[in-house]
């Protein structure tokens, strides 16, 4: 009960629900961002909040927010609350949600961008080893961006997408305190197809046979035939009912995309064109 | 105790790492579909030796390429003693091959909590770190559905241990309460899926709201009476005023729902029952 007191506790602090805003003044052309490697091939890169710094943060594709010192976030003015900690719970920081004002990436411009002030232990071993490193990058900054990321070049690009990223924190935190067991993913086929797709359970052979073509639809004008065993629709694997209504969420009607089936042994390209329907 | 929620999704790894193996050069990037989890986690999905496919995520912050004992233990891949492991056929989705690949056979405490407290929706295999990323040029941008993975010709140089003392302190212990927290509250690591029922009707938008404009032969949509021309108004007691919000709709009902249809024929208002198949 306690863990569940404490999580709640966190749930209430979360402030920054609310769509964030574009960043601007980046330019429309690739802002080229150049990355230092630590000898643990982290990714590290410079930036400044609020005007302060620069920092060295770690860039971080698997991280689902973006992390900052208390000290930084004191340093930059990021903590609304004077840097209070949490009912004295201190262990990684205050892990209060803050939104940077301002935050600069070499060319790249951004505002409003969420952190969590938080110490994270693996962080703090990483600067004890290599010196200072404030904070880890994350979701949040570069799902903004159309991003590119080389390992050669040590380079990043950064052009704004209009993506606006959402808040997970709330929501896994009601996640993490519902009673209910996960909510069903949800697959519906964007437009009508025209066939039936069937798997038994201990055929584990790549993907899955179609059971039904209907006269006029769009398998049936693509070529297919009962008893084709669809492998790949739109470059996405099909091996399960389920991969196959996946593929179909994706694919607005009109589209033309390539799936490959195999017909007695043989495998071949197909062209079909979903229509609007259901 | 706080903490809690926000680490166990963050994906910050430190190990030793072994050479990895440079791939073929291609002249042309591989659209490599990918979906974000519950987590905002990119994953991708990969065939080991021709099995699968198994969930991944991308982790710039990971120094392997990270596959989770059970799956390894199913397919045969034996590990060393201190877990690095080699498989020979790596294939990410989207037709991206990788031969003779190491992989550290190993749980990070990361996708036990994820996976224990179904945070991300998704039951994840494994994460793809440095030595697989740095071999291609890849784009991210959530406005497409696919990455683009463009090879180089790079051999990248492996990374140096931190060291064990890296790891939160405790975390193992931590992860173990959330595994029995998720437990007692049923968690499960993949969402069950809800596959939505066939009508076999190709719909446009009228004037209005939603016009049939063919029927498929032998589809439920036929079978239940409805004819081109007829405008579909409601379903059930939902008005549908276009073919988006009747999409939505329809979305809420897999196969083997009787639907009751409110329809508009040659201006006179009728009802129509229709029992969806399986079908897309």
């Amino acid at each position: 009960m306690k863990m569940r007191r404490a999580l709640l506790l966190v749930l209430c602090i979360s402030l920054w629900a609310g769509p964030p805003a574009r960043p601007e003044e980046t330019p429309a052309k690739p802002a080229a961002v150049p990355f230092k490697l630590l000898p643990t091939r982290h990714i590290t890169v410079q930036i400044t909040i609020n005007g302060k710094g620069p920092y060295r943060v770690v860039f971080d594709t698997g991280s689902p927010f973006s992390l900052i010192s208390s000290k930084v976030a004191k340093e930059a003015g990021l903590s609304a609350k004077g840097g209070s900690s949490l009912l004295g719970l201190n262990l990684f920081g205050s892990i209060e949600p803050v939104k940077a004002r301002s935050l600069k990436l070499g060319a790249v411009s951004a505002e409003n961008v969420p952190f969590l002030v938080m110490d994270h232990p693996t962080v703090e071993a990483m600067a004890s080893a290599f010196g200072p490193i404030d904070g880890i990058l994350g979701f949040p900054f570069f799902a903004r961006y159309r991003m590119t990321l080389d390992y050669q070049s040590e380079q990043m690009t950064f052009v704004p997408n209009g993506y606006e990223p959402t808040d997970i924190l709330q929501a896994l935190m009601n996640s993490l305190m519902s009673q209910n067991k996960a909510e069903p993913r949800l697959l519906a086929p964007l437009g009508l197809w025209g066939f039936s797709v069937e798997k038994e359970g201990q055929d584990e052979a790549p993907g899955v046979i179609l059971s039904k073509v209907l006269a006029g639809g769009p398998a049936a004008l693509a070529g297919l035939q009962v008893g084709d065993r669809l492998l790949i629709l739109d470059d996405r694997w099909t091996d399960s009912v389920a991969d196959c209504y996946a593929a179909a969420t994706v694919i607005a009607p009109g589209t033309e995309v390539r799936g490959i089936v195999r017909r007695h042994g043989k495998e071949m390209e197909i062209k079909i064109r979903p229509v609007a329907g259901l | 105790m706080t903490p809690l929620l926000a680490v166990p999704s963050f994906l910050l790894l430190l190990v030793a790492a072994p050479p990895a193996e440079s791939p073929k050069p291609a002249a042309k990037p591989y659209l490599v579909p990918y979906r974000l989890t519950n987590t905002n986690h990119v994953l991708v999905r990969a065939k080991i030796n021709g099995k699968g496919p198994y969930n991944f995520i991308l982790d710039t912050g990971a120094p392997a390429l990270f596959v989770v004992p059970a799956v390894c233990e199913k397919l045969g891949i034996k590990a060393d003693k201190s877990t690095w492991g080699r498989i020979d056929s790596f294939e990410l989705e989207g037709r991206v091959p990788l031969k003779d690949v190491r992989v550290r056979v190993e749980k990070p405490f990361q996708l036990e909590g994820m996976n224990g407290l179904g945070l991300a929706g998704v039951e994840l295999h494994g994460i793809i770190g440095y030595p697989v990323l740095a071999r291609f040029r890849i784009e991210f941008d959530f406005t497409k559905q696919k990455m683009s993975w463009l090879p180089l010709q790079f051999q990248p140089p492996d990374p140096h241990p931190l060291g064990a003392s890296a790891n939160p302190p405790g975390m193992d212990v931590m992860v173990s309460v959330l595994k029995v927290l998720g437990g007692l509250l049923g968690k499960q690591a993949e969402a069950p899926v809800i596959l939505r029922g066939f009508w076999g009707v190709v719909l446009e938008d009228g004037a209005d709201g939603v016009v049939v404009k063919t029927l498929l032969d032998g589809g439920p949509a036929a079978t239940a009476g409805l004819q081109p021309g007829d405008r579909i108004v409601k379903i059930a007691a939902n008005n549908v005023k276009n073919l988006d919000a009747l999409q939505k709709q329809a979305a809420k009902s897999a196969a083997d729902a009787d639907l009751e249809l409110s329809i508009v024929r040659g201006g006179a208002n009728r009802t129509i029952h229709l029992r969806t198949i399986k079908g897309l």
